[in-house]
This record gives C-alpha cells, structure tokens and sequence, in this order.
C-alpha cells in the first residue's frame, strides 16, 4: 500500500473445475497468487486445464502489461500439473527458468508469469477454505493497520512518504508521526515479534495509544520515558508471548534537534541532501516488554536543512536472494545514498531497487519503510 | 532446523542448527523447552551453527531462559556467527541473556 488506505481485497478461489464433482475432502491443483494486488487469490486448476492471460477470455486474468493476452495453457496430465507457453512476449517460467517446452509444474513450484508469481498447492478444498478463512482474518487485521498509519505530508516542515507492504502473513509492522505540541514533531517505527493478526492487533494497541499523544507517567516529549512506559504497559508474560522492536523520536522544528530513542530496533539512518553519507540512529535498549527491568536512553542529532530520515522494519533488508545469500542491514545501507529519482517516491525506489535481488514470490516480512525530509 | 542436546558434567549443552526463524521455532520450540525447562539446569546454547535469528527465535529464546530462571538454572549463549552476532547487537539481547565467545567461556558463566 501506497500512502494511502484502501479497502482490503477479498481472497477470492476461482475454480476451472467446471465438470468436477468433488467432496471437501477431494485434493486439488491450487495456484495462489504471492504479490500483487491480488495477493491471496487461488485458481483451482481442474481436468478442463486453464488458459491464463491479461485479458479474457484467459480463464485466470492477470491484470500485468508484462503478461500476455494469451500467455500460457496449464493442463493436468495424469495428474500432474503442466503449463506451456502460448508464444508469449516474455515468457513463462518455473522455479526461475523459463520454459521452452510443455513443463511439470511440481507442487510447491513457483511460476512466474509477466510481474507475477503463482505457487502450486495441492490440497484438499476443505483446506483451501479453511486458508481462505484465515487470509479474511488477516486482511481484517491488515485493513485495520491501514486505517490507523497517517496521510502523507506534503507541506510544512516536515514532509512525509511512505510504503507499507505487509506480506501475505502480517508482519506485525506498524508506524506513525504528526504534531505533538507546539514545534514539536513525533515520528516511529515498531515492529511486533511474529506473524499474523495477533501481531497486528498489538501493534495497532499501541498505535491507539501513541495516537493519543499521552502515556501514564511519561512526557510525550521525552523518547526515553515513553519506551520505559510502553515496556511497564506491555510486558510479553501477559499479552500472549509477544514484544516488539521501537524507534522512536522527537523533532523540534525550531532548534532543529531530534531527540530519539531504539529499543531492540535497528538504526534510522539520516541523509544529507547531498547524500554524503548515511549517518545511524539508535541508542541501545532492550526490546519493549521483554524485561521489566530495562533502563532506556535517548540521544539527540541536529537535522541540516534539506536532509532525510529513513526508518524501516527487518522486512526491509532481512531476506534471502536469488543467488541464496542473506541480504542485511549493511547491503542497504548505500542504497539509502543514492540519488533520488524525480520520477519516483523514495520509498518506491528504495522497494524496487532493494527487491530485485529477492527471490521470486511474495515477501516473508512486511517491508515497512517511511522518509521524512526536512526543510 | 535441527537441535541436539546433551550434558557437559552437570551443565545441559543444547546445540541448535540452521535458520532460527518462524518456521525453524515452529519445529523446534517444544523440544528446546521440554529439554532444558524440566530439570531447571544451568544451560548453554550453542549458536555457532545457526544461520538466521528471527524475532520468534528471540521470543524462544526469552522465553525458555525466563522459564529455566523460575526453576532456579540460568542459560548462557555462545558462538554466535556475525550475522546472528548482528541480531544479539541490534536487539540488546545481551541485556537479558548472557553471550559468551566459546563453549568454555559459557561454562565458566553458568559455574
């Protein structure tokens, strides 16, 4: 999602068995779809096969400019999962290569279709419901994040952009920034521990109470006493095992200061406008809720005019590549440095330019990341 | 994930192998727990074969050290690869778990 709240998509089965008579416990060939819009949606693959496409009369429309209006047909041959190319202007292809041939599609393979990418499922229709049941509870809870992270700012002195991109389990990331008084300008970036709409509803808990600008016994103002009350109000014994990661700042417009403090969470990196370096911003604290004992520290940075302050969450550069190596923290880092683009939001560059070294498929982790540039 | 365990005199040594991420906890948080939490030894954890620390291998981790200290024992980390030594940093782990650099230096924290 793009700065902006929109409705969450209903997953949706579509199925090509048209002449099939089967019971909940009858398995099938599923396709689910990793990314994308449709992100969720599965096509249930039956003996009258598939023809899939950017426009109908595709069976399975993928709506991609890099997907052709004929691209492939998948056929089930003695059981077994084929797909072949109808002649398509980019190609078809399986767990990364592409196919030159009428192909087996193994189940669990990925297939790679124009920008999008499919998994092969074999499964009983009791379990496709039962998946699709909980991808509603997840796109209730991931529809319920998204109502709660702020518009973007485009005016005043601090401007805002930002990219949330939840993976199809929830991550658990959430974020927020706005005026808390005065001159004073709140911004941060937690991230919940594990998957799926528990984490999500912890973090939309204290999303609701960051929103309020007030926590029992600690100053807004101060980073500090705000992670010492998050970890009083939210110790991991009693909500379910869970804690989270927070980056959280204080920027005063007219000193030009920003106070900040990180509790188990990676630095925010600030970048000059002319992108010189990118500069760490963290005080090492304990995670929030992890132990009550934590004793939190907060630091201060002066803010030049016309620099960016870069947050995000693990999703961002916690990945597997293509080639089987895990990417980190220091693999991203000079793509902050690099020039903005005037075609492209930050967020958006930094999104493509960091996911084209993942593997094909959906994400594993919400890649969570927000900008703020200073006047 | 794979995760073997045996005695070091009266120390419990648990040695954990490959990605400690969701999936990795899913498949061995049961054993990990019901390997060191029952009989409230001192424990160490050796982390030199792991290759990813994920949030849930931190919560297990937590977790099972909060669970053994309520039984009196105390857990102690140790050989940590960078990439996981990376996590244990940014995370502060430290702050709740003991690390130590090698299997000798881990015994001597719990002794």
């Amino acid at each position: 999602m793009l700065g902006a709240t929109v409705d969450e998509a209903q997953t949706q089965i579509m199925t090509f068995a048209r002449n099939a008579n089967f019971t909940l416990e009858d398995r099938a060939h599923c396709l689910e779809l990793l990314d994308g819009h449709g992100q969720g949606q599965r096509y249930i693959v039956g003996m009258a096969g598939a023809n899939i496409g950017r426009t109908p009369p595709a069976d399975i429309v993928l709506a991609d400019s890099e997907v052709s209006r004929a691209h492939c047909r998948l056929t089930l041959e003695n059981g077994v999962l084929m797909v072949t190319d109808l002649n398509s202007t980019n190609g078809t292809f399986v767990d990364g290569v592409r196919i030159l041939a009428p192909t087996a599609v193994p189940v669990g393979a990925i297939l790679r279709i124009g920008r999008q990418s499919l998994k092969h499922e074999w499964r009983t229709h009791r379990e496709i419901l039962q998946s699709n049941e909980f991808d509603r509870e997840i796109g209730k809870a991931r529809s319920y994040v998204e109502a709660l992270l702020p518009p973007l700012l485009t005016d005043g002195p601090v401007k805002t952009d930002w990219l949330f991109e939840p993976c199809s389990k929830l991550g658990g990331d959430a974020f927020g920034y706005g005026a808390l008084s005065g001159t004073q300008f709140l911004i941060y970036m937690m991230d919940v521990s594990g998957h799926g709409a528990g984490a999500a509803l912890h973090s939309v808990a204290v999303m609701n109470l960051l929103r309020q600008r007030a926590l029992p016994g600690a100053d807004m103002a101060d980073p500090a006493q705000v992670l010492a009350a998050l970890n009083h109000m939210f110790p991991m014994d009693d909500h379910a095992g869970m804690y989270f990661t927070l980056w959280y700042g204080v920027y005063d417009t007219a000193s030009r200061r920003l106070r900040y403090a990180s509790a188990g969470h990676h630095p925010a990196f600030l970048v000059p406008e002319d992108r010189s370096q990118a500069l760490g911003l963290r005080t090492r604290c304990g995670l929030i809720g992890a132990d009550p004992g934590t004793r939190y520290t907060a630091a201060m940075a002066d803010i030049p005019p016309g620099a960016s302050l870069y947050l995000f969450s693990d999703g961002v550069f916690e990945f597997v590549t293509a080639d089987g190596v895990e990417w980190g923290l220091n693999d991203l880092v000079p793509y902050l440095q690099m020039p903005r683009l005037p075609e492209m939001t930050e967020s958006r560059r930094l999104f493509r330019d960091v996911r084209k070294y993942a593997q094909p498929g959906g994400l594993d982790d919400d890649f969570t990341l927000l900008v703020l540039t200073f006047d | 994930m794979e995760m073997r365990h045996d005695n070091v005199g009266e120390v419990r040594r648990v040695v954990l192998t490959g990605r400690l991420d969701t999936a990795g906890v899913d498949v061995v948080e049961t054993r990990f727990g019901a390997a060191i939490v029952p009989n409230g030894k001192d424990t160490i954890v050796d982390l030199s074969e792991v290759t990813f620390l994920a949030s849930m291998g931190i919560r297990m981790l937590i977790a099972t050290t909060r669970a053994l200290s309520r039984k009196g024992g105390k857990l102690v980390m140790y050989g940590a690869g960078p990439g996981v030594m990376d996590v244990i940093e940014t995370t502060a782990l430290t702050e709740i778990i003991p690390l130590a650099g090698s299997e000798s230096e881990a015994l001597g924290l719990v002794g």
